[in-house]
């Protein structure tokens, strides 16, 4: 937190009756860009990029002034070294992966290459595609390539736009723990769009919150996340928390447990070994809670968990608890009202292990 | 007399002179009118498409009128060149340009709209100015709708006849493309004469038609292709 802000943005603009006023700054690691649709997240990232030019304002990255409407300065996105990665991939369908990823590495000057491109096509395992053409890609496959071609590029910041909107939830999970992978080996500051919780929670190290073209909070995620009601966490769809732990040990039936933190959970970890770095995926409205430890359940996870915050909306409730890790249980209004539910509160979590998918942290 | 095959060598030479005009100007054009925005978008594009729904005798009078010595444009030339441009291959080649215009931007158009912004915008943040973006990404994109637009405007020019005729006249071995030869021989009465060159001008067009509609599903079935990948 204390390091130096990578790129700080100060940004005015009026478009069609929004009104986009925000101001922020992104550090080291990854930012995200957090809020309901429509609260102009993607505007602000096509005004960093370059490609929307706001009313008034500044942008500087790496103390280089990108845009300044008082020394009017607007470098064009092709001079800004910034790397943007679109919702739907947005690749080159002409060409092929090979090709696709090569684009941006031979307009960048050799001086300013920083990123080894191999080690790029290694991390996101893209060797198998190289000669398949663009066109011919899952959205999965196309997502990692669009990212592979904007790493190449060697930007100096790395813009995501909801790049797992269009993906499933086995994908998306397979997406972040490349994501993670590119934080933890190259070391590109990322400033990541998104409107789903567990996403932010899983890739994230702080949150910006953005509400009607306002930026209204920054903070770490699981504290801006936990602690204020936002109210529009229905529109993240079905909820899915995603965890990052370690197999801790696996038995012979592929029923193992998995560490999250300082918690353990009951989880088919099918022929993983113990120490395998794992991604595990909970969704929300699998979770019940109760008030009191509950006692001769079939189901194998009962935790201890502080209920942080209640977000209540259209008669579906969103539990924000902590286990040592935040979680997101989805329940009625109606339990809320039963149980009495307030924050702050003691509670338990209680879900089968088959709730519990155990996913790859680094992908194989 | 001349040949057929002159005749047939003249309008292939009126025709492509033609249509190194209109390809640049309408994809420049078309590209503007696309991605930009034009003041005036709207009359712009309707007197683009004017020599479609104009009697190209009209045309031929106006481009006449302008072209003439008695113009401006027409003594600029005279006084440039030192001759005149109207009634020679040359103002054949504007007529025909003028009255292909129309079809091929009209083409353009559609095939610029079908390539994805956001795909050149991701070209754009790789570090591509803005004319590496148009020669490696829209225009490859949009090739098929684009060469689709080039031999529907050729075959147009191929076929001209009334703004030719009032502009150029109808000069044997100078302006005398195919329309206007076949047009004499008939009037003289001599039709097995003009049998020979209608076979010539049935068969250019029926090759442009077919080579335009091949590419024209290529390029939808290509749209198709793209819009299926994003899905997946």
């Amino acid at each position: 937190m204390t390091s130096a802000p990578v790129l700080s943005f100060d940004l005015h603009a009026r478009i069609e009756g929004f009104t986009l006023d925000c101001a922020a700054q992104a550090f080291p690691g990854v930012t995200a860009l957090f809020g309901p649709s429509g609260s102009g997240k993607t505007t602000t990232l096509d005004c960093i990029a370059g490609i929307f030019r706001p009313d008034r304002g500044t942008i500087v990255l790496n103390g280089r002034t990108l845009f300044s409407s008082a020394e009017r300065v607007h470098v064009s996105p092709e001079r800004r070294r910034i790397g943007y990665v679109f919702q739907d991939g947005a690749l080159f369908p002409h060409m092929t992966v090979s090709a696709n990823i090569r684009y941006g590495l031979e307009l960048a000057p050799g001086s300013r290459r920083r990123i080894d491109v191999d080690e790029v096509i290694r991390l996101l395992r893209l060797e198998p595609l190289l000669a398949r053409p663009a066109r011919q890609l899952s959205g999965g496959e196309q997502q990692r390539v669009a990212l592979a071609r904007a790493l190449a590029a060697s930007p100096e910041v790395l813009l995501l736009d909801e790049p797992m909107a269009s993906l499933d939830a086995g994908l998306r999970g397979i997406v972040v723990a490349y994501l993670r992978r590119i934080r933890r080996d190259l070391g590109i500051p990322m400033l990541y769009v998104s409107h789903s919780i567990t996403e932010t929670l899983a890739l994230a190290d702080r949150a910006l919150l953005m509400q009607g073209g306002r930026i209204s909070a920054f903070d770490r995620p699981s504290r801006l996340l936990l602690e204020r009601t936002a109210g529009f966490w229905h529109e993240s769809g079905a909820l899915e928390n995603l965890l990052e732990g370690e197999v801790l040990d696996a038995g012979s039936t592929g029923a193992g447990r998995v560490g999250v933190g300082s918690a353990t959970l009951f989880a088919p970890v099918g022929g993983r070994q113990k120490g395998e770095r794992v991604m595990v995926s909970i969704g929300a409205s699998e979770i019940i809670l109760a008030i009191r430890r509950p006692e001769g359940l079939s189901a194998r996870n009962v935790l201890a968990a502080t209920l942080k915050n209640l977000d209540m909306d259209a008669g579906r409730a969103y539990a924000a608890v902590d286990i040592g890790t935040p979680l997101i249980a989805e329940l009625t209004e109606s339990a809320v009202a039963d149980l009495k539910l307030v924050a702050g509160q003691q509670v338990f979590l209680v879900f089968k292990s088959s709730s519990v998918a155990v996913l790859d942290a680094d992908v194989a | 007399m001349p040949s057929d095959l002159s005749i047939v060598l003249l309008t292939l030479k009126v025709s492509g002179a033609a249509m190194l005009v209109v390809v640049p100007a309408g994809l420049g054009l078309a590209w503007l009118l696309v991605r930009r925005r034009v003041p005036g978008r709207f009359w712009i594009e309707v007197l683009v498409s004017l020599p479609l729904a104009l009697t190209p005798v009209v045309i031929g009078f106006a481009l006449l009128s302008l072209l003439g010595r008695n113009s401006p444009v027409g003594r600029l030339a005279f006084d440039v060149l030192g001759r005149d441009i109207a009634f020679t291959w040359v103002a054949a080649a504007i007529a025909s340009a003028v009255v292909a215009f129309p079809l091929s931007v009209r083409a353009f158009i559609v095939a610029f709209a079908t390539v994805d912004r956001r795909v050149e915008i991701a070209a754009r943040t790789l570090g591509a100015g803005p004319w590496r973006v148009f020669f490696t990404i829209t225009l490859p994109l949009a090739y098929p709708g684009i060469l689709a637009g080039v031999l529907l405007g050729f075959a147009r020019a191929l076929s001209e006849f009334g703004a030719t005729i009032v502009v150029a006249g109808n000069i044997p071995g100078q302006t005398q493309t195919l329309s206007l030869a076949i047009f004499t021989r008939i009037s003289a009465g001599n039709d097995s004469a003009a049998f020979g060159l209608i076979g010539v001008t049935v068969a250019l067009a029926a090759a442009s038609i077919a080579v335009h509609n091949y590419l024209l599903a290529r390029a939808t079935s290509l749209v198709r292709d793209r819009a299926a990948g994003s899905r997946r």
